[in-house]
């Protein structure tokens, strides 16, 4: 792995979440640069590969697996969290319904999937289509800060696939929490020891990752 | 060395972007497809009046000076031209930026050429042989011969006469090349459109066969060999519902009527749904509406995700209600499967070929066949039978490519239920889809395994040359210029034989090993 003192990760990335929260659309966004209101529906798994130059010594390969969201297929859709590193669980901003469903996705995943070293794996919440100006969630930040903390979410972020909005930054989060956590296989991953990223210049609204 | 405009360097910019490993797989996997880079170096560009006019603006301008200066360039030129009269002849030919000026006496043979060498040179040279020499060829490129066939400008040394060859041989080439490559185009068009009329007639023909004679005598003559073979090769558009239905079957005994029950009670739930909706809110959304969500919600949902390019599903799309209709009423009348995501896709390819309630009765008794069932009741350990057989064949089949997905612990789950579930409407062009559901119809639920090997088959080569993510992403989004023949002959090669056993006896021994195991069952898959 080791090539010109070049590293290279290669982490495997769940996008969980109900059906129809804009799982696809985000990815597309990620790793195509585009959006389109007129996705299929997925049906068992998609895949998408997004390569990341983390720093000078480090390269991240993001396989990234967009699940399909039907409750249904639960059980069906276990052996695709095998393995996986970190996971974004997706929910929709004008549908509540969605948000109520956050929590099952989480213990779901906690249920099926540990990390090497027995903790969860590392899982970022999206609360997407925040461009269609539901502003529930900015009044309730701290609601959102407190929710995360209560179910181990490393950080929230508002995104917009359709208007580009916050993705990157939540990924860079995500990934951060896994090298993290990888480099540091026995003491535990408590978001409020991870330090802020200063650089960002953009609204961010990761609780866990940029507070302190 | 003129700058890009912005949009094309934007354009550019796009394209690089979004070109992932992936998509260079995918032409990989296409390489007919391809744009061509550089079209013939003889494109003939529109003879541009534009020099001209600038020249005589030119003489214009200086004739406007002092009259000495006009005197001065006119006997200037004058004399000029009169001294170099055969290499001023061909001068407006040769212009290193900007465009060629129209000639009158294009094209020159070499012989002018030479000619004209000759006279300017004093020399002379021995003509060469006559095969070398050009041939009369009527298709001419007009600027290819700009720079290679015209001598140079006066104020540069001549060519020599081995350059001014050399140069007439390799344009010669050059003409000849671009010739071919347009007769061979030519030839590939005509023989598109020969397919293409052919087809049409066949299909003609069928369509008469199919409609007088194999309807008619739908029970007698739809086990025959003549009538297997003519259904291999596709049905008619204008029969194809009728036979789908025929080969379904309703052993449910779905009338119209019944139909209509259940899409008017489909339609009550809808009407106290959107009641209750609007006075829920987050806090007090509890399993109810949760379970309502579940079959009604969803639906909505999918609707607008079903063939969405085809833009007669979406809302306000002529086929949105009819779909919405036919999910809506199935849901009541199977609660215990209920809506799931797939059957939208079923669904929609129904009502594209059949009327409302005959499309309803053809869903209804399609997913009651067991391996529709076993899916869409997502009965993960029955899927995992389905998935073994499969890989019974696989193996059986195609070891190289099994080796290879084995090495890679890629399991038929990471494909096969996107192809299983939607009956290959999702994953393939609709025209092909529906070939497959032709034969799929036909066979059974057989020939859903036995096209998945067909497109394994096809795709071999380029698989192996992938890894995991790779050969996922390929599997998950086919290339879309996949043809029918070309699949279609793939899956006839599949033999869905294993040591003389045929699926139906090789999944009926996966079963009885279910059995067997049933007692220390994990429902953890191994892969």
């Amino acid at each position: 792995m080791q090539k010109h003192n070049q590293k290279e990760h290669l982490y495997k990335l769940l996008v969980i979440g109900d059906l129809g929260v804009g799982k696809t659309s985000i990815i597309k966004r990620y790793v195509h640069q585009n959006f389109s209101p007129h996705y299929r529906a997925t049906i068992g798994v998609d895949f998408a590969l997004k390569v990341l130059n983390w720093d000078a010594e480090t390269v991240v390969r993001l396989q990234l697996w967009d699940i399909a969201g039907q409750e249904r297929f639960g059980n069906m859709t276990r052996v695709y969290y095998r393995e996986a590193m970190g996971a974004f669980i997706v929910f929709d901003v004008t549908r509540p319904a969605t948000f109520e469903a956050v929590t099952k996705w989480k213990e779901d995943l906690d249920s099926k999937l540990v990390l090497p070293n027995g903790k969860p794996v590392p899982a970022v919440l999206l609360a997407n289509k925040c461009d269609q100006g539901i502003d529930v969630l900015m009044n309730n930040g701290i609601k959102m800060d407190q929710f995360c903390k209560e179910n181990g979410f490393v950080g929230w972020f508002e995104t917009s696939a359709k208007e580009n909005i916050n993705i990157n930054e939540a990924s860079r989060c995500l990934v951060k929490h896994i090298i993290a956590s990888e480099s540091d296989p026995v003491q535990s991953v408590e978001p409020d020891i991870i330090k802020p990223h200063l650089n960002s210049s953009k609204i961010v609204s990761c609780s866990a990752c940029f507070k302190s | 060395p003129a700058a890009l405009p912005p949009a094309a360097l934007g354009f550019t910019d796009v394209n690089l972007n979004s070109r992932n490993t992936y998509e260079v797989s995918r032409r990989r996997s296409a390489p007919e497809h391809l744009p061509h880079g550089g079209t013939a170096p003889a494109e003939p560009a529109p003879p541009p009046q534009e020099p001209a006019e600038r020249a005589r603006h030119r003489v214009g301008i200086a004739g406007a000076g002092s009259s000495f200066a006009e005197f001065f360039t006119r006997n200037f030129f004058t004399k000029k031209t009169k001294e170099l009269k055969p290499a001023v002849q061909s001068a407006p030919g040769w212009k290193l930026f900007g465009k060629v000026p129209p000639r009158e006496n294009l094209p020159k043979d070499s012989k002018i050429i030479q000619q004209e060498y000759e006279a300017r040179t004093g020399r002379m040279y021995k003509p060469p042989a006559p095969s070398a020499r050009r041939k009369n060829i009527e298709f001419e490129p007009l600027s290819t011969t700009a720079l290679i066939l015209e001598d140079r400008p006066a104020n540069l040394p001549a060519k020599s006469v081995e350059e001014a060859l050399r140069h007439r041989q390799e344009y010669d080439e050059m003409v000849a090349e671009a010739k071919k490559r347009e007769i061979k185009e030519a030839h590939k068009r005509k023989k598109i459109m020969r397919e293409r009329f052919k087809q049409e007639e066949n299909i003609a023909s069928a369509m008469v066969i199919w409609v007088n004679e194999i309807l008619p005598n739908w029970e007698g003559m739809r086990a025959t060999r003549r009538v297997r073979e003519l259904w291999w090769q596709g049905l008619p558009p204008s029969v194809r519902g009728k036979v789908w239905s025929l080969a379904v079957g309703n052993e449910l005994n779905i009338t119209p009527e019944l139909y209509e029950i259940f899409l008017s009670r489909a339609k009550e739930r809808w009407k106290s749904f959107s009641e209750t909706n609007s006075e829920n809110d987050i806090e007090d959304a509890g399993a109810s509406v949760a379970d309502r969500e579940a079959s009604l919600e969803l639906i909505k949902l999918d609707i607008s995700r079903t063939f969405p390019s085809l833009y007669i599903f979406q809302k306000g799309g002529p086929y949105h209600d009819l779909l919405h209709s036919v999910l809506g009423a199935y849901t009541c009348y199977r609660p215990d499967v209920g809506y799931v995501q797939g059957m939208s896709f079923i669904a929609a390819v129904l009502i594209l070929n059949l009327e409302e309630a005959d499309a309803f009765i053809a869903f209804a008794n399609l997913l009651n066949k067991p391996c529709q069932l076993a899916f869409f009741r997502v009965d993960h350990s029955m899927m995992l039978k389905y998935f073994a057989a499969f890989e019974v064949f696989f193996e059986e089949n195609l070891p190289k490519l099994f080796l290879h997905f084995k090495s890679y612990s890629l399991t038929p789950d990471i494909y096969l239920i996107d192809w299983i579930f939607t009956l290959y409407s999702k994953s393939l062009p609709l025209d092909l889809a529906c070939r497959v559901w032709d034969v799929f119809c036909r066979d059974g639920e057989e020939f859903l395994f036995r096209t998945g090997l067909g497109i394994l088959r096809l795709y071999e080569d380029i698989l192996l040359q992938m890894d995991f993510i790779h050969i996922a992403q390929f599997l998950t989004k086919l290339p879309e210029d996949i043809t029918s023949e070309k699949l279609f002959s793939c899956i006839a090669a599949i033999q869905m034989q294993n040591s003389n056993k045929k699926w139906a006896q090789v999944f009926a021994s996966l079963m009885k090993d279910n059995k067997e195991g049933d007692k220390n069952h994990s429902p953890a898959p191994k892969s």
